[in-house]
C-alpha cells in the first residue's frame, strides 16, 4: 500500500488563488502606475501633446499664407524695382570695386613678403642706436665703432620675393631706410584705397538698406523660413517637464537663486514659452482652432510688453499671479487652490494683485488698471480715514517724527554746548600749546557742527509748516457746520446717506435713531459760533450756470442725477445742495474755499477766536504768512483741510456762483425739525458715538482732533491667516460655497481672503449675521462704502497683493532715479486733481475732455496738455505760477499764462514741498536732468533781429495772428499765449521743436504743423520769405526762437506797428 | 471553483492588454479648426437694374440773415475779394430751397464695396472763404486743399472719428492733399488764423451722396433696387431720416424739409 505523504501543501494547500489575486493586483497596480504616469499624475503631458499638434499644423498654415505673401511680395514693380536698383548699383561699383580689391590685395602680399626683412633690420637699427646712446660722450673710440656699426647694420640690404602687378615675383634686395619708406607708403597706400572702395560701394549699400527698410515695412513679422523651422521642430515636440529656475543668479535663497522659485508653469501653459512662441507673435486659443475649449492653456502672455520688463528668467510666473509654481499632478494644485497654500492663482478679477508686493509705494504702476483704481479709491472714498496703510497720506505721522527729531537736534546741541565749555576750559588750563591747540580744535569743530544742526532744525521747521498745510481730511470741516448747513438736514443726511446723493464718497453707517440724535446733537453743540459772516446780496444764478460750466467746476464736481448726472466724481455731487447750504457760507467758499473763520491751534487743542489776538493787541488775521499763534507762536491750522482751490473770482462771480448753487434743490423737499440737536444731555452720548465710530478720520470735528484712526491697519492685509479673520457664523457656509444672500458661490467655497474681503466690502456687517448684539456699540461698525462692484473687486486686488514680501528686497520697486520723482509728483497730482483738467500723462483723459461743452471745436477752450511741461518751461518759471497762476499780484481775477481760456487755473496753496514735487515730477517726466541750467541763447544780431521782424510780420506768418500781445484789442480774438512769457517760461530747445512740428508734442492744438521744412541739416520757413532772408544760411526756426527769447515789450509794440493790419485778428 | 478562477485569471489578462493598447495608442484630438470669419465680397452694383432718387431741400420759415464777415485784419483777405464777405451758415434759394445740405444713404447698402474714385475733391480758400462751404468725399478719396489768397492759412478739420490734422498753407504752395479712412458726417474745418472761415467735409462710405446747391435739389443715380435709409444734414438744422424702397429701374423722390425755427440757440 503506497503510503501516503503526510500533508503536502503543494496539493492540499492550493496557492493558486492567492497568486492569481496576487497577480491580478499587481497587474492593476503595474497598469495603474502606467496610467498615472502618461495621464493620472502627468496632465502636462495630455496638454504638450494637445499643443504640439495643434501648434504645428497653426505654423503649416501661417507657413502656407505667408510663402504665398512673400512670393507675391518678390514679384511687385516696387520690390523688384529696388531688387533691380541693388544689383545695378552693385554691377556699376563691381568693376572698380575688384580692380581696388587687387591693389588691396597686392599691397597685403608686398607687406607679407617684407615683413621678416623689415623687423629683423628694425630691431638691429633700433638696437644699436641704443647702444650707441648709452655709451659715454667721454669715449669717443668706443662710440665711434659703435657708430660704424649702426651704418653698417643700416646699409646691409635683406633679400625679399618682392610681389608686383601680374602676380610676378621678382627678386629684391632692401636696405634699412627703403624698406621703413615702403612699410609706411604701403600703409597709408591701403588706408586710402579702402576709404575709397567705402566709397565706390556706398551706392550699393545705400540700396540694399532701401531694400531691407521696404522688406520689412512690407512684410512685418515671422518670415516663412523662420515659420517652417518652427514647424518642423514643434512636430516632434520633446515632451518634459518646462521649469523655470527663477532668477539663479541672484543672491542664493534656498540654494535655488534669487527668487528662491521653480516655476513649472510652462509644462502646460506652452504658449508663454518664447522658445516654443516667438515674442513677437501672439497665440491665441481661437488661433489653435481651440476657440471653444474650455481645457487649452495655450495662449501666449496677452501683455508682451510688460515680459519685457519683467523677463520670465527673473520673475517667472508664480510670484506676479500667485499658485504653486511646482506643483504638476493637477491643475488644482498647480494653481494653489487647495487648503494650506497660501497664495493661490488670482483669479482673472484679481489679477493686479500680483504687481503690489513690490510695487505697494507706486502710486500708479504701468500696466495694472486695476491696482491705480484700488489705490485712488483707497484714497478717495477716504479708506484711509479709519485704515491706516504704510505710505498713504501719513502726514501726521510725518509730522511727530519731524517735532521727535526737532527735539531731538535742540537736546544735541544743549550737550554739545556743554561740551564746547568744558573742551575751552581744558584748553585753558592744558599743560601744553599742542595739548590746547587740540581742545580748541575740537570745540570749533562742534560749533561748526552745531552750526549744521540749525540749518537741519530750520529745514524741519519748515516741513512741520509744510506737512500743517498738507494735511488734508476726505470730508468737510463740521466746526462750521452751524454756519454752513440747515440744522435739519444734518440728521436726515446720517440716516439717508446715499439716498439723498448717490455718489457721495461718505459710507453709510448702520445707526440707529437714538445714536443719529446724539450725534447730530454734539455735532451741532461743539461747532464754533462765530464771528458771523458777512451777509450776501443776492447773484445772478444764470450767469452763475454758465461760470460754473465754463471755469472748470465739472472737473471735480458733478451736478444733476441719474442719468443726466454730468462732471467728475472727485468731489461731491451738488445736485441738491440748495436744500442743505446757506448761502452767505456758499459764497464765502466758492470765493475761496479754504477760509477758515477760526486758526486751530494744535498746540492748545483750540480753535483761536478774535480774543485771543485781541490780548496781545493784535488783528484777528491768520493766513498762510501769518500762520503762527499770538499765544505761544506755534504753528496753526489756518486753512481749511479740504483739497478744493480758489479759483480767483471776484465776489460777484462768487455770488453768482452760489446763486445758482442755491437753485439745486428737489422742489418737494421737507425736512423734520431737529430741536433735540441742542439738547445738551445727548452731547456726552454723542462725543462717546462719534469716538466710537471715527468720524474724526475724515471730518474736522471740535474736540476730536487727536483722535487716531479705528480701523485695522491694513498694511500687510493679504497676508493674514485665514483663522484671524473672523467669518463668525458664516465659516460653514463659506466652506461650502453658499453665498450670504443664499445663492450658490460661482466659484464654489469662498473661505478664503478673496471671499472674506469680498463679502465684507459689499456688506460690512455680514459677519454679525446670526449674531445676537442688542448693544449697537457691540455691533462691527465699518459704514457700508459707496462702491460698485468694479471697485470691489479692485479693492479686494489691492488688499490681497498687500502681503508681506515674499521676494527677496532687491526685487521691492523703489527707483531712486527720476522714477522716483514720478512716484513722488503723482501722489501730488492725483490728490489735487490735476487730471480733472489736464492730461498729464500720454493716453490719460482729463474729466474736462469728455464734457459737452469742450467737444469737437470747442477742444481748442480746454486746458493745456502738459505731457511734455517739464520740457516745455524752465522749472524756475514753473515753480512761480504753481504759486500764483494769474502771475500777478493785483490782477487776480485771470489766468496768467493763457488769458484767453474760461477755464481757470485755480490756485491751490500748494505747501514748498508740493511745489517742488510737482515741478520734479514734470521734470522728471520729460527726462529732464536736475538742476536746470537754461541752454546759453546765441545772442541775436541787427541783421537777424530785421530779418526775424520781417518774417514775423509777413502775410506768409500768421503768428501774431493767433498770439495774445497785451493790446486788449488784438487780444479779444488771440487763442495763444503772449510772445513776452518765451524769456522766462519756456525751454528754447522745447520751443524750436514746437515751431517745427506742433501736431508732434500736443495732437490736436490750434497750432499748426507745417511752417517749417527740413532743407538738409536746418529748418527753412515754407512760406515766401522776406527779401531780406536772401542768402541767408542759418536756421530759420533757431532764428525766430532766439529772437522770441530776446524779445521786449518795446518791440513787440514796434512789430505791432509794422504788421500790415495792425496786427489784429478779424473781428 | 477552479473554472471561475481561471475565468478571472483570463479577465484580468484581457483586462490589463487593453489597459496597455489603452495607453499606447495616441488620443487623437479633434483639432478641427473653425474657417475664417466669413468675409463675403462685396456685391456690384448692376446698372441695368438700377434706380434713382431725386428730391429737394427746403427750408421751411423765414431763414436767418446772415451776419457780414469784417476782413479789415486782414487785408490780402479784403483786396481778394469783389464782394463783402457774409456767413454762410444758412444759405437759400428760390422758393426756401436750402443748399449746403449733404444728402446721402446712410444704410441699406452693406453688402456693396464702393472703391474710392481716384480723381480728388477739392477745397479752395479764396477771399479767405472755403469754396464749397461743405464739400463731400468718399471714404478714402482725395480732397485737394487749395489756397488761392495772398495769405497763409491753415486747415485744421476737428473730426471725431478721423484722425486730427492742422497744417499751415502759406500762399503760393502747393494744394495740401489728404483723406480720411472713415465715415464721419461732417467734420468741422476751421482756420485759426482766421476765425471766421469754417467749412465742413463729409466723408461717407459709398458714392450716393450729394451737397445741395442753392436750388436745393439732388439725385442719386445708378441706386441697386433695395430699401434705404436717405438721411439729409446740415450744420445748424435737424431734419428726420427717410426710409425709402426702391425697385428696379424706378425713380423716387424724395423732399427735406428743415424747420428755420429749430435752429438751436444760435
Amino acid at each position: 500500500m503506497p503510503e501516503l505523504p503526510p500533508d503536502d501543501p503543494i496539493t492540499t494547500r492550493p496557492m493558486a488563488g492567492l497568486v492569481l489575486i496576487s497577480a491580478f493586483i499587481l497587474m492593476l497596480t503595474v497598469a495603474w502606475s502606467l496610467y498615472d504616469e502618461f495621464y493620472g499624475l502627468r496632465p502636462w503631458r495630455k496638454y504638450q501633446g494637445e499643443f504640439s499638434s495643434a501648434y504645428s499644423s497653426y505654423l503649416d498654415k501661417q507657413y502656407k499664407q505667408r510663402k504665398g505673401d512673400e512670393q507675391k511680395f518678390y514679384a511687385t514693380p516696387e520690390y523688384q524695382k529696388l531688387l533691380a536698383d541693388v544689383k545695378a548699383a552693385t554691377d556699376a561699383a563691381r568693376s572698380a570695386d575688384r580692380e581696388i580689391g587687387q591693389k588691396i590685395d597686392l599691397l597685403d602680399r608686398q607687406r607679407a613678403a617684407m615683413t621678416d626683412a623689415f623687423t629683423n633690420s628694425r630691431g638691429l637699427v633700433g638696437s644699436l642706436t641704443y647702444q650707441l646712446e648709452q655709451i659715454d660722450e667721454k669715449d669717443k673710440s668706443s662710440k665711434a665703432s659703435k657708430l660704424k656699426d649702426l651704418n653698417e647694420a643700416k646699409a646691409q640690404t635683406y633679400d625679399v620675393a618682392w610681389p608686383v602687378e601680374g602676380g610676378k615675383i621678382e627678386a629684391q634686395h632692401f636696405n634699412y631706410e627703403r624698406l621703413n619708406g615702403l612699410f609706411v607708403s604701403i600703409m597709408t597706400s591701403k588706408a586710402k584705397l579702402v576709404a575709397q572702395r567705402g566709397e565706390i560701394d556706398q551706392p550699393a549699400k545705400d540700396a540694399q538698406d532701401k531694400l531691407n527698410a521696404y522688406v520689412k515695412e512690407q512684410l512685418p513679422g515671422l518670415a516663412s523660413k523662420d515659420l517652417f523651422s518652427l514647424g518642423q521642430s514643434m512636430k516632434g515636440l520633446d515632451v518634459h517637464i518646462r521649469q523655470i529656475n527663477v532668477n539663479p543668479t541672484g543672491a542664493s535663497l534656498n540654494n535655488l537663486g534669487g527668487a528662491g522659485l521653480v516655476d513649472r508653469c510652462q509644462s502646460c501653459h506652452l504658449g508663454t514659452d518664447p522658445l516654443l512662441v516667438p515674442v513677437t507673435m501672439t497665440l491665441t486659443n481661437a488661433d489653435l482652432g481651440l476657440g471653444k475649449s474650455k481645457d487649452a492653456p495655450f495662449t501666449s502672455h496677452p501683455d508682451p510688453d510688460m515680459m519685457k520688463s519683467h523677463p520670465l528668467e527673473k520673475f517667472g510666473c508664480s510670484p506676479c499671479h500667485g499658485g504653486n509654481g511646482r506643483a504638476l499632478d493637477t491643475v488644482v494644485k498647480g494653481h494653489g487652490r487647495y487648503e494650506h497654500w497660501l497664495w493661490p492663482l488670482n483669479y482673472p478679477e484679481n489679477y493686479n494683485a500680483g504687481c503690489q508686493q513690490c510695487h505697494a509705494s507706486d502710486m500708479v504702476t504701468e500696466h495694472a488698471p486695476v491696482l491705480n483704481r484700488a489705490k485712488q479709491l483707497f484714497r478717495e472714498k477716504g479708506c484711509i480715514g479709519c485704515h491706516r496703510f504704510q505710505g498713504f497720506d501719513n502726514q501726521d505721522e510725518e509730522m511727530v517724527s519731524a517735532r521727535q527729531a526737532i527735539a531731538q537736534l535742540e537736546n544735541q546741541k544743549q550737550e554739545d554746548r556743554l561740551q564746547i565749555a568744558q573742551l575751552n576750559k581744558k584748553g585753558d588750563t592744558a599743560s601744553d600749546n599742542d595739548a590746547a591747540n587740540r581742545y580748541y580744535a575740537e570745540a570749533t569743530n562742534l560749533t561748526v557742527t552745531m552750526s549744521g544742526m540749525d540749518a537741519k532744525i530750520e529745514q524741519l521747521d519748515r516741513r512741520t509748516h509744510n506737512l500743517l498745510q498738507e494735511i488734508k481730511k476726505v470730508g468737510p470741516d463740521l466746526k462750521e457746520v452751524r454756519m454752513k448747513i440747515h440744522k435739519e438736514w444734518v440728521p436726515y443726511w446720517l440716516k439717508h446717506t446715499h439716498e439723498f446723493r448717490p455718489t457721495t464718497k461718505m459710507p453709510q453707517f448702520r445707526l440707529q435713531d437714538d445714536e443719529i440724535q446724539a450725534i447730530a446733537a454734539y455735532v451741532w453743540q461743539s461747532a464754533i459760533p462765530g464771528p458771523a459772516l458777512p451777509k450776501q446780496s443776492p447773484g445772478n444764478a444764470a450767469h452763475g450756470k454758465e461760470l460754473f460750466e465754463m471755469r472748470g467746476c465739472e472737473a471735480c464736481h458733478s451736478i444733476g442725477e441719474g442719468a443726466n448726472l454730468v462732471g467728475g466724481n472727485f468731489a461731491a455731487n451738488l445736485s441738491r445742495v440748495g436744500e442743505k447750504d446757506n448761502y452767505d457760507y456758499l459764497v464765502r467758499w466758492v470765493l475761496n474755499p479754504r477760509t477758515r473763520t477760526r486758526p486751530y491751534s494744535p498746540f492748545e487743542h483750540k480753535d483761536l477766536g478774535p480774543e485771543d489776538y485781541a490780548k496781545h493787541d493784535l488783528p484777528f488775521v491768520f493766513d498762510l504768512e501769518h500762520s503762527r499763534s499770538p499765544n505761544d507762536g506755534h504753528e496753526l491750522v489756518v486753512e481749511q483741510m479740504t483739497v478744493m482751490p480758489s479759483l480767483r473770482l471776484t465776489l460777484e462771480d462768487a455770488r453768482d456762483i452760489a446763486s445758482f448753487l442755491v437753485t439745486q434743490k428737489h422742489s418737494d423737499a421737507s425736512y423734520e425739525a431737529a430741536d433735540f440737536m441742542d439738547d445738551p444731555k445727548l452731547k456726552a452720548h454723542g462725543k462717546e458715538l462719534i469716538q466710537h465710530y471715527g468720524c474724526a478720520g475724515c471730518h474736522e470735528i471740535s474736540g476730536m482732533e487727536d483722535e487716531g484712526r479705528v480701523g485695522t491697519e491694513l498694511t500687510n492685509e493679504g497676508s493674514k491667516p485665514i483663522e484671524r479673520l473672523d467669518f463668525a457664523l458664516l465659516t460653514e457656509d463659506a466652506k461650502l460655497g453658499v453665498l450670504p444672500d443664499g445663492k450658490k458661490s460661482p466659484r464654489g467655497a469662498w473661505y478664503d481672503l478673496k471671499g472674506y474681503f469680498e463679502n465684507k466690502l459689499t456688506d460690512p456687517a455680514v459677519y454679525d449675521r446670526g449674531k445676537y448684539k442688542p448693544d449697537p456699540m457691540d455691533r462691527l461698525r465699518m459704514p457700508k462704502p459707496n462702491v460698485t462692484k468694479e471697485d470691489i473687486d479692485a479693492l479686494t486686488t489691492f488688499l490681497l497683493g498687500s502681503t508681506d514680501p515674499t521676494l527677496p528686497a532687491e526685487y521691492m520697486y523703489k527707483p531712486a532715479d527720476q522714477r522716483a520723482a514720478i512716484q513722488k509728483g503723482w501722489w501730488v497730482a492725483t490728490k489735487y486733481n490735476c487730471i480733472g483738467c489736464h492730461q498729464i500723462g500720454i493716453g490719460q483723459r482729463s474729466v474736462l475732455m469728455g464734457l459737452p461743452q469742450f467737444q469737437g471745436e470747442n477742444k481748442q477752450n480746454l486746458p493745456p496738455v502738459l505731457t511734455s511741461e517739464g520740457a516745455r518751461v524752465s522749472p524756475e518759471w514753473l515753480k512761480a505760477f504753481l504759486a500764483n497762476p494769474s502771475l500777478s499780484t493785483t490782477d487776480m481775477n485771470r489766468n496768467g499764462v493763457r488769458s484767453y481760456l474760461q477755464v481757470r487755473m485755480p490756485t491751490f496753496f500748494l505747501s514748498d514741498d508740493e511745489i517742488r514735487a510737482l515741478v520734479s515730477f514734470f521734470g522728471a517726466m520729460s527726462s529732464q536732468p536736475q538742476p536746470y541750467i537754461p541752454r546759453k541763447i546765441e545772442p541775436i544780431t541787427t541783421a537777424e533781429k530785421e530779418m526775424a521782424r520781417d518774417l514775423f510780420t509777413s502775410s506768409a506768418a500768421p503768428c501774431l495772428k493767433c498770439h495774445a500781445t497785451g493790446d486788449s484789442g488784438h487780444d479779444k480774438n488771440a487763442i495763444a499765449p503772449n510772445f513776452l512769457f518765451a524769456k522766462e517760461r519756456l525751454q528754447p530747445g522745447w520751443t524750436a521743436r514746437w515751431l517745427t512740428n506742433p501736431a508732434l508734442i500736443a495732437p490736436g492744438t490750434a497750432m499748426p504743423s507745417g511752417l517749417f521744412k527740413r532743407d538738409g541739416d536746418h529748418w527753412v520757413f515754407s512760406g515766401p520769405l522776406p527779401a531780406s532772408f536772401k542768402g541767408y544760411k542759418g536756421d530759420q526756426a533757431d532764428l525766430l526762437v532766439r529772437y522770441m527769447f530776446q524779445l521786449t515789450p518795446e518791440e513787440q509794440r514796434a512789430l505791432m506797428g509794422r504788421t500790415p493790419s495792425g496786427g489784429g485778428a478779424a473781428k | 471553483m477552479r473554472k471561475t478562477r481561471l475565468g478571472m485569471y483570463s479577465l484580468a489578462v484581457g483586462a490589463f492588454a487593453l489597459a496597455i493598447t489603452g495607453c499606447g495608442g495616441k488620443k487623437e484630438e479633434a483639432t478641427e479648426t473653425a474657417p475664417a470669419a466669413t468675409a463675403t465680397p462685396g456685391k456690384t452694383v448692376d446698372s441695368a437694374t438700377a434706380g434713382e432718387v431725386t428730391g429737394s431741400v427746403k427750408l421751411e420759415g423765414t431763414a436767418p440773415k446772415m451776419k457780414a464777415i469784417n476782413m479789415a485784419a486782414e487785408p490780402a483777405c479784403t483786396k481778394a475779394r469783389t464782394t463783402p464777405a457774409a456767413s454762410e451758415e444758412v444759405v437759400t434759394g428760390e422758393g426756401g430751397s436750402l443748399a449746403n445740405v449733404v444728402v446721402y444713404i446712410k444704410s441699406g447698402l452693406e453688402d456693396y464695396s464702393f472703391p474710392a474714385p481716384t480723381a480728388a475733391v477739392q477745397i479752395v480758400q479764396q477771399g479767405c472763404q472755403y469754396h464749397a462751404h461743405v464739400v463731400a468725399m468718399q471714404v478714402g478719396q482725395n480732397v485737394d486743399v487749395v489756397n488761392n489768397d495772398q495769405t497763409t492759412h491753415n486747415i485744421h478739420p476737428i473730426p471725431t472719428e478721423n484722425r486730427e490734422w492742422n497744417e499751415s498753407q502759406p500762399p503760393g504752395s502747393a494744394p495740401i492733399e489728404k483723406s480720411f479712412a472713415r465715415p464721419e458726417v461732417a467734420i468741422p474745418v476751421k482756420c485759426n488764423v482766421h476765425p471766421w472761415m469754417k467749412a465742413y467735409m463729409a466723408v461717407l462710405p459709398n458714392p450716393y451722396f450729394q451737397v445741395t446747391g442753392t436750388d436745393g435739389k439732388f439725385d442719386l443715380k445708378n441706386l441697386p433696387p433695395g430699401t434705404y435709409t436717405v438721411v439729409a444734414w446740415h450744420e445748424l438744422y435737424k431734419t428726420d431720416p427717410q426710409t425709402i424702397t426702391i425697385g428696379a429701374k424706378e425713380t423716387k423722390n424724395v423732399t427735406f424739409t428743415f424747420k428755420a425755427s429749430a435752429a438751436a440757440g444760435d
